[in-house]
Parts: C-alpha cells; structure tokens; sequence
C-alpha cells in the first residue's frame, strides 16, 4: 500500500482538533486534498459534507439532452426521449422490431439507431436479453415511446392518487403560501419546498407535542385557513386482498429470481411490483449538475458550466488551490535498481515500502511538499504525539504498561524550523513537459541514497529543493511489540505573503498521514501470547 | 520521490513524438492508427488498425490522443455493426489523458479526455465515454452505453456508482503526465 496523507475539514465543528487517527470518526473526518473546497470568504476548508448543494441543471445521463427545469417536473424527473432502463439490470434498452427474419444477432446490430422494420416494437436489453414484449409492452412505431409509457405511469392507481391528493392540497398551500411567512422562509431557504411545509403542519396539527417547522407567529395559526380543508376521500378503498395473492405468490416460488430484488423494485417510478415478472420498463431518471456553496457565507465554491457535459467551471474554489500539497514515499533505490535489471517492466505500485514495515525497525521517509501559490510559502510541520491506543483497541494479550507505550514514534523537521517552498510558477509546467526528468532523476537517485543511508536523525530536513516541490526527510521509529498500522495527526501550518505588505498570514490545517501496516515480528508475538 | 518505471531499451520502440511502442505489441495496419504523442503501448497490447470501413484508400481508424496508455495485454478493436444490410467497422477514437487498465478490451466509439479505464474491463461496442469518467476495474460496460462526464461506472453490467470531485481533470492530467515521465528505458 502507498502511503497516503488526508486532510482534515472540521465541517463547520467548534472543536478544530480532529479525533485521534485511530477513533473510527477519524475516517469521516479526513479527506483526499482534491476533494476538498477552500472559501475564501471564511478562508476555511470545506468537504462535500458541509457544503449546501444545489441544481444548476438537469440532463439525462444516456441521451445526454439538457432538460430545462420547467419540463422536468412535467415529465416527473425522467428522460422524455427514447431512454429506457431495463427493469432487471438497469441497463439501457434498445428499440427493435420484431421483424420475424432478423435473427438474435440481427437484434444486437440494430440496436436503436434508424430502426427499419415491422410493427411492433419493443425494448431489448443488450445484456440480460429481457424484453418488453414479456410484460406485453409493444409499441406500434419506433418514435414517442416515452410518451406512450408515461401516460401508461400516468394511468397507474398511484399516480392518479397522488394527483388527487396534491390537486386536495393545492388550494391549501396557496393559501398558505400568499397569507405566508416571508421572514421565515427567509431564514430557512433550503426548506421553502411546498411539500416540506404542508408536511411539517401537518405534523404540527396531528401530534400536539411537535412545533411546527416555520416558526410562524402564534396568533396567525389559529387564523391559518388550514382548518377549511375537507376531508380527503382515497379514489380506491384499500382492502386487504392483495396480501393473499402475495402469500399464494411467495408458497408457489421457485426460484428467489422470481421475487424483484429491492434495487429493481426501487427504480420502478410508481408501482413497485414483488414479482420479477411483473416489472415494467421505466424511462432513465435524469441527473442534475450541483453548484456548491459555502453553507456558512454562501458564496458559491462551485459553479459548472451551463452544457450539461463540460466538465469546465465558472467558479471552481478547491482547496489544491490554496493548501500545499503533501506526497509521502519510503525511498527505496536498491528496488529500483533490481526492477531494472528484471526483463519486464512492471507497475510502480508495489515499490513503495515494498519491503514492508517491520516491527522494532526504523524506516526514514521523503515528504513532498507542492507549493499551489504564486508567492513562496513557509511550512511547519508537527507530528502529533503519538496517543497510546484507548485500552478498547489495546491487544487482549498485551499487558497494561505495555499498552501505554506508543506504538512507533516520527521524527520529523522540528515544528518551529520553517521550511520554505518556493512559488508555483507556471514554467515549471513546460518543463515537465520537456522531459527535464532525464536529468532530475539522477540527481533524485542521489538524494534519495543520502537519505536513505545516512543513520539516526541525519535524514531529517530538507532534502531536496526543486521548482515548487521541497522534499522533506521524516523517519518512523517502529516499537518493537507494535501492531497495527502507521498512523498520525499532522498540523501542517504555512505563511504566505497576503494583501498587507508588513505582515504574512498564517494558515493552519490538520492532516492524517497513513504510512502502512506493521508487520508483527513473529517470534516475539509467539513468546508474549504465551 | 517520483518512483521510475523502468523498461530495457530494447523492448520499445519510441518515435520522434515520444510514443513508446512495445515491441511485442501487436499493431495491426499500423497506417490506420494515429498516436498523439507520448503515447505508451504496453506489451502484449493488440491495436487492430486493419479493421477499417470497406473501402480503397487509407481511413484512420484508431485514434489516440497524448499521454495515453494502452495496458498490458488490452485489445483495442473498433466498433462494428450492420447497417441497412451491410456490415461495416467504424472509427474509434480516444482523446487525451487516457489510461486503459491491463486485459482491457475496449470497443468504444469514443472515448473522452481524461478518462480513467481500469483493469479488466469490458467497454462494449459503440460505448461513448465522455471527459473524466471513471471505470472502475472489472467492470464490463454493455454496447450503446453513454457514460457521462464526471461520473464512476462500476459493476456488471456497469452502473453509475458516483460522481468524480471537480478536480478531476487536473487530478488525472497530473498523474498521466507523471506516468509517462516515471516511464524510462534503461541500457542493459
């Protein structure tokens, strides 16, 4: 396994120190760098979770149409083309014809583009081979199918139901919404969703005990034009026979096939059927493109492109930009140069730390840091002591005292040695692009044996000043009954020059570097379980 | 702190683009197949170059962009089907930033940039895979598919699992332009 360096977002939390590595929660909390955002406003790290999400546009992922948002609700959140989903794989169906000399083979070549063939159609899926006409839905011509299956949804009892039901509401939530509670509505904008708030009143009128949502002014609830509401009369009276045919269903069965599984039934848009058999092919659900905002101040760290398939952004505020980043590698020339010597060429993957981590051992490692900013920086590093593991996570053989120790012990610069980074330049780019390696690497070899070989504390420091890369030397000091895996806080601060000429501000963030998992020295452990 | 990859000289062939062809590569009609530059074609690799649509004259068939790389033992064959009572290929092409897994094979019409392919895949016939998607390994992608930008395809058949950080792009340009320059020959 390489090792790995996550960083930290307090997600909004007061408590700006993250859990121990070990604490399950710690997992939550860490993140890789480029999955992160930086608010400016709030010059704060922000994560996927504490960010509010919202729609810039809907499209569907297999026609790639952009639906603009008037139709989506019309056409219920799915593809209102020739997208269809097969109801057992969920793969895409194709438009065939059931032209009686077009073999099997005949059916896959055809597969949707300019069909030309007899009457009537139907969906075939290219992999599990299911198709339409096994549920009786054929089509008299190859075009607005999605048409035709969406009045067939529409007719569903369910969705005729919910017709019912929201055209009962609608008078309701007019009302309520002209007679309205703009300062509230104000105050909670990601929950102003008509059907939320018919839902929190009524779960405010029903059950005494829960305060409605919006918190409205007393006086004007008793007002509310809710009470005019009439009672609401179901279209069908829900009798309890279709628990019969289920239990006469479930004794007749075969096969578990035969039962829709729940991630087939769950995709179905109104009926969820229990049996495979029944289950109908439904138009592809659209997806959306998100903007992204700082949930605190609200300004926006994500903005895409209005075409559905750019993968361009107005606005892309992520923390690669502004937070240095940190690669760890155990250096290991001796490798290096045997894979060579071998006739194959092989994955890079298995050279890092490829000899493993062995218990009682010392193991010197290179920390790079990549300067993002067009001004240098300074960076501290400070491993976080290493905490002995709570006794829940303490090995039930081991002894108390023994527990207490910490596991293993890093060696990095000393936190108050800063060390610089130099500016991100866009140069060094073009460079890269022209193979300035040939040379780089040597001299990379070079360092890396000096690193390597250079005994207790020696390694430590600068090693290496390159571009906008410095490489910093750390080592590991392995106890020698320790187990588990190689893991530490690290608060990484860095200055950077800022708008006020006379002062340089700082910046600091946490991050969790994994270094690997300890391989137990066998005679030992067989010596203390005794 | 960049690990090389290290290949003896002998066994590529590397052009004046900085394509590194494997010798034991199989590369058929290589006039068809236009490699980008920086290209890497790993062993065992199969490029079938000599699939073209009927007809005299050279037609590219094969298209790759740069810092591409065709894995170990993948086969790159492009799409065919029946249309109106003849059969035909049809052109595939590939754009830049991409990586194939090893045992890949690959039947796509197009394929974005940016685009990551694991090991093991099946990417059906006439599949377009559009800028920084995702598949991840074993995962057999069905013919027809569209695989949006952004998103990670995984399973069989393959579903959409999430979508990729913004950063993808540069995520995966970094990582590709590293590859090839870790990529080095040695003299034995």
């Amino acid at each position: 396994m390489t090792p790995t360096v996550l960083y930290h977002c307090p997600c909004l939390s007061s408590d700006p120190i993250p859990p121990p590595p070990n604490a399950p929660s710690s997992s939550y909390q860490f993140h890789p760098l480029h999955e992160l955002f930086f608010c400016e406003e709030c010059d704060a790290v922000r994560c996927n979770r504490c960010v509010s999400v919202e729609v810039s546009g809907y499209y569907c992922p297999n026609c790639l149409f952009e639906v603009p948002s008037a139709s989506v609700r019309a056409e219920k959140n799915r593809c209102a083309r020739n997208c269809f989903m097969c109801p057992c794989c969920r793969n895409t169906l194709s438009v065939v014809p059931s032209d009686p000399s077009d073999a099997d083979d005949g059916r896959l070549l055809t597969g949707g583009l300019g069909v030309v063939g007899e009457p009537p159609f139907f969906l075939y899926c290219n992999y599990c081979r299911w198709d339409s006409a096994e549920v009786d839905v054929t089509f008299e011509k190859p075009t607005g199918l999605a048409a035709q299956l969406q009045r067939f949804e529409d007719s569903a009892p369910d969705s005729l139901e919910f017709e019912r039901l929201k055209e009962h509401f609608e008078p309701f939530l007019r009302a309520s919404s002209s007679s309205g509670h703009p300062q509230a509505t104000h105050s909670h904008p990601a929950h102003i969703n008509p059907i939320t708030a018919a839902a929190s009143s009524a779960l405010a009128r029903d059950i005494p005990g829960v305060v409605k949502y919006t918190p409205a002014p007393r006086g004007r609830r008793d007002k509310g034009p809710r009470d005019e509401l009439s009672e609401y009369r179901s279209r069908v009276e829900v009798a309890g026979t279709k628990d019969t045919s289920n239990v006469d269903f479930v004794r007749r069965l075969e096969e578990v096939s035969q039962v829709a599984a729940l991630s087939q039934r769950w995709t179905s848009s109104w009926t969820t059927p229990l049996r495979s058999s029944d289950l109908r092919p439904s138009r592809i659900p659209l997806r959306s493109k998100k903007t992204k905002r700082c949930s605190t101040c609200r300004h926006i760290l994500i903005k895409p492109e209005q075409k559905a398939q750019s993968v361009r952004f107005k606005i892309k505020l992520v923390a690669a930009n502004y937070l240095p980043a940190m690669s760890i590698a155990f250096p290991s020339p001796d490798l290096a140069r045997q894979r060579a010597a071998g006739s194959r060429q092989t994955a890079a993957e298995d050279t890092s730390g490829a000899s493993g981590l062995q218990a009682g051992g010392t193991y010197p490692f290179q920390l790079a840091l990549t300067n993002p900013l067009y001004d240098p920086i300074k960076v501290r590093l400070k491993a976080e002591p290493q905490v002995p593991p709570p006794s829940f996570t303490a090995p039930a053989g081991g002894s108390p005292e023994k527990a207490k120790r910490p596991p293993f012990v890093v060696r990095l610069p000393r936190p108050e040695s800063e060390i610089p980074v130099a500016a991100f330049a866009e140069a060094w780019e073009y460079e890269d692009d022209e193979d300035m390696f040939g040379g780089d690497d040597d001299e990379l070899g070079l360092e890396r044996e000096r690193g390597g070989g250079g005994g207790k504390g020696k390694g430590i420091g600068v090693i290496e000043r390159r571009a906008n890369v410095t490489v910093v030397g750390g080592e590991v000091v392995i106890g020698r009954d320790a187990k588990g895996s190689i893991k530490f806080n690290m608060l990484v601060s860095y200055t950077y020059r800022s708008d006020d000429p006379l002062a340089d501000e700082e910046f600091t963030f946490y991050t969790v570097v994994d270094l690997g998992v300890i391989i137990p020295r066998v005679g030992v452990e067989s010596i203390t379980s005794d | 702190m960049q690990t090389p990859i290290y290949y003896p000289k002998a066994e590529f062939i590397e052009t004046d683009t900085g394509n590194k062809v494997s010798r034991r590569a199989t590369i058929s009609g290589p006039q068809n197949i236009i490699l980008g530059g920086k290209t890497i074609i790993s062993n065992g690799a199969i490029i079938r170059g000599d699939l073209k649509r009927a007809g005299p004259g050279h037609a590219v068939v094969i298209s790759l962009g740069r810092y591409c790389l065709v894995g170990e033992g993948c086969v790159m064959r492009p799409p065919y089907k029946t249309y109106r009572g003849t059969f035909n290929y049809y052109p595939m092409k590939i754009g830049d930033f991409v990586h194939i897994g090893a045992n890949t094979v690959v039947e796509a019409a197009t394929v974005g940039n940016h685009v990551e392919i694991g090991k093991n895949c099946v990417i059906g016939k006439f599949t377009i895979i559009k800028d920084c998607a995702k598949i991840a390994d074993n995962t057999i992608i069905p013919p027809n598919t569209v695989i949006p930008a952004l998103t990670l395809f995984s399973g069989s058949p393959g579903h959409f699992i999430e979508d990729l950080p913004e950063s993808t792009q540069e995520v995966v340009e970094a990582r590709t332009k590293s590859y090839y320059t870790r990529f080095q020959a040695v003299e034995r």
